[in-house]
């Protein structure tokens, strides 16, 4: 009997707030039904589409393997997923290695909370002109006859112009790095700039030097910031085209210019399978950044 | 008593503000010291300086015998509980215990279970046993600070240094921990120096206590004297239980706003601004006829409130020229007046118990 009391009670007293809580699910509403018109049903079109016949004018929606089959036994197919999966790795390495000592120092040792806000728009300063631009304004940098050659020349270092610079995957490289590296300053130095400055002092009365603080204190305090940075490096880099359409010379192919290249000649359904492949190698990249730290906790 | 630690002349500016104006404080060892200050009386950053966090424009800093301003503060081995308690967030209470053991530049501990053993002790001493792996962010306020403490303890400093330690807890807990803080300081047997800007914290807790006043040490002494005899007009005014008059010496009387009051031989304390000082509790409230002997002083005041609590009412006058001032009556003595709003009443103190500044 007053087991049913005590229980009957909550229940009634709950009931508006269910109510409410109801009625506020209807928010979500309009984020649903956009993600599920053009997020969900092109995926699942997608994946559909990887399926049907190609011919070299038509495309049937006859199911076969056979699109996926070429794919995997084509060399020019897996040497562009192994590109991007190469340069992927090699721009993530590069933007947390350079990212990673700025955002330290934009966070943690630049004190004045204007300064920083300031410093961080700087680093935002080269998305105020258009990305063909940017990735285009590499090209008299890098080239034969460019700004470093010509420097490197007149300084007498080099005798004669270093042509691995542009049009190669270094300069696919260096162009990614310089464009996605604020991606990995922004969230890290967030991070850092939520260390509490006595947290730090604490540790250094405790008798830790400077190496230590930073291997026990910083550096795990900062990981949720690496890892949202990683997030957002790895998925602009996987998705990548333009930056090794304009600056490769057409050397470097990754699964994005493989994907526009089939689009182009109108070869869907392969196209839909390297869109499969490139949506599913994100899923793994997301997935497993996800479990170095648990963001729930952390944020 | 051999001195753990000894400042001399120590000055440090910021712009044009001397924040601390040549402090000269020497703190006896395995003793527990208070350090009375307001908020801007530079408090924290003497206790910065001690640490090491920030370097004296001049004067000299001895630790144990040795001068260490330019030692930076990991190792100085000086401890700091932070008000805030600042406790690693990502490490669970035995790690945050540890982490001096571990990571200490000058020889850390390697050995885990040594470190588990020392552990173990500390948490037990401070009475933390059981919540050793628990988040710091799962625990209480009050157990937060124990964590603070223990790990600063494990490493076995010299000297504590505690800013404002018992500042984030509430009241409740607050009056726990000042007994605990002690006796946790006497099993340890090092030199607690504790600062707070509550002239009750100061006087409870310290053997001995300083008085912070703009950058300078006003007055250190045990509690009792400096409840009893402020050294200047401006530590009366941080004990918070003086009235004060500011005015001039002149003849044998102190000539203020309100009225002369006769010295009558009175000595004078010359330090700081002139005023008189007379305790709350020293001061009597009679009808406006009734008589006054030689010896005491009167004033005329009109009461306005009362405040009741429980040992004590503390009630409030307004003198002629608007200032307030204050009387505390103990309940355990004679029932005191009960006294009417807006009706004028004598205000009545023993002149040997008024202090002279001059």
């Amino acid at each position: 009997m007053a087991m049913t009391a005590a229980t009957a009670e909550p229940v009634s007293a709950d009931r508006p707030a269910r109510k409410m809580a109801d009625k506020t699910l209807w928010l979500l509403a309009p984020g649903v039904i956009w993600m599920v018109l053009f997020l969900v049903v092109p995926i699942l079109m997608m994946v559909y589409v990887s399926f049907w016949t190609q011919t070299t004018f038509a495309i049937t929606p006859t199911l076969t393997i056979k699109s996926w089959v070429t794919f995997f036994s084509s060399d020019t197919y897996l040497s562009a997923l192994w590109t991007t999966i190469r340069i992927w790795l090699i721009v993530l390495a590069a933007t947390l290695i350079i990212g990673y000592p700025a955002a330290l120092f934009v966070g943690l040792f630049v004190r004045n909370k204007t300064l920083q806000t300031v410093l961080l728009v700087l680093c935002v300063i080269p998305f105020w002109t258009s990305f063909l631009i940017r990735v285009l304004a590499w090209r008299p940098m890098l080239g034969k006859e460019g700004a470093i050659n010509l420097i490197l020349q007149g300084v007498g270092l080099i005798n004669k112009p270093i042509e691995v610079l542009l049009f190669s995957e270094l300069s696919v490289i260096i162009g990614m790095t310089q464009i996605y590296c604020v991606f990995m300053v922004g969230p890290i130095a967030f991070m850092m700039g939520r260390i509490d400055q006595s947290v730090i002092e604490a540790a250094q009365d405790l008798g830790a030097g400077f190496w230590r603080i930073f291997r026990t204190i910083i550096l795990p305090l900062s990981m949720p910031g690496v890892v949202v940075g990683a997030i957002f490096v790895s998925v602009m880099v996987l998705g990548e085209f333009a930056t090794s359409a304009a600056l490769s010379g057409r050397k470097v192919n990754l699964l994005g210019n493989i994907i526009v290249t089939q689009v182009g000649s109108l070869k869907w359904a392969f196209a839909a399978v390297a869109g499969v492949v490139l949506t599913i190698l994100m899923g793994i990249v997301v997935a497993a950044l996800l479990r170095v730290v648990d963001l729930r906790k952390e944020l | 008593m051999a001195a753990v630690l000894q400042l001399s002349q120590v000055t440090k500016a910021y712009g044009a503000l001397r924040a601390l104006d040549g402090i000269d404080i020497s703190l006896p060892d395995n003793a527990y010291i208070s350090l009375l200050g307001p908020s801007g009386s530079g408090k924290t950053i003497l206790l910065r300086v001690i640490a090491g966090f920030e370097t004296p424009d001049s004067g000299s800093v001895l630790f144990k015998g040795e001068r260490v301003e330019a030692v930076p503060p990991h190792r100085r081995n000086i401890g700091f509980v932070f008000q805030n308690f600042a406790l690693f967030p990502h490490l669970s209470v035995a790690k945050n215990i540890a982490f001096g053991l571990e990571n200490r530049e000058l020889n850390p501990i390697t050995d885990s279970t040594v470190v588990r053993a020392r552990v173990k002790d500390i948490v037990a001493l401070v009475g933390l046993t059981g919540l050793e792996d628990r988040g710091v962010t799962q625990i209480s306020g009050g157990q937060r600070q124990r964590v603070a403490l223990a790990r600063t303890l494990i490493t076995e400093p010299s000297l504590v240094l505690l800013d404002e330690p018992l500042g984030a807890l509430d009241a409740n807990l607050r009056t726990r921990m000042r007994a605990e803080l002690r006796t946790i300081r006497e099993r340890c047997g090092v030199t607690f120096l504790h600062v707070t800007g509550s002239e009750t914290e100061a006087l409870a807790m310290g053997d001995a206590v300083l008085v912070l006043d703009r950058g300078r040490i006003a007055q250190a002494d045990d509690a009792d004297t400096v409840y009893n005899q402020p050294r200047s007009a401006s530590v009366a005014r941080f004990l918070n239980c003086y009235n004060l008059f500011e005015g001039q010496l002149s003849n044998d009387e102190f000539v203020t706003s309100v009225g002369k009051f006769p010295l009558q031989g009175q000595k004078a304390d010359a330090r700081g601004q002139p005023a008189y000082a007379i305790r709350y509790d020293r001061i009597s409230v009679r009808p406006l006829a009734s008589p006054v002997t030689a010896e005491e002083v009167r004033l005329e005041g009109t009461f306005i409130a009362d405040e009741y609590s429980g040992a004590a009412i503390n009630s409030f006058f307004s003198l002629d020229d608007g200032r307030v001032i204050e009387v505390e009556s103990h309940l355990s003595q004679a029932a005191p007046q009960t006294c009417v709003p807006h009706s004028r009443y004598a205000l009545v103190w023993k002149r040997q118990n008024a202090l002279v500044y001059a």
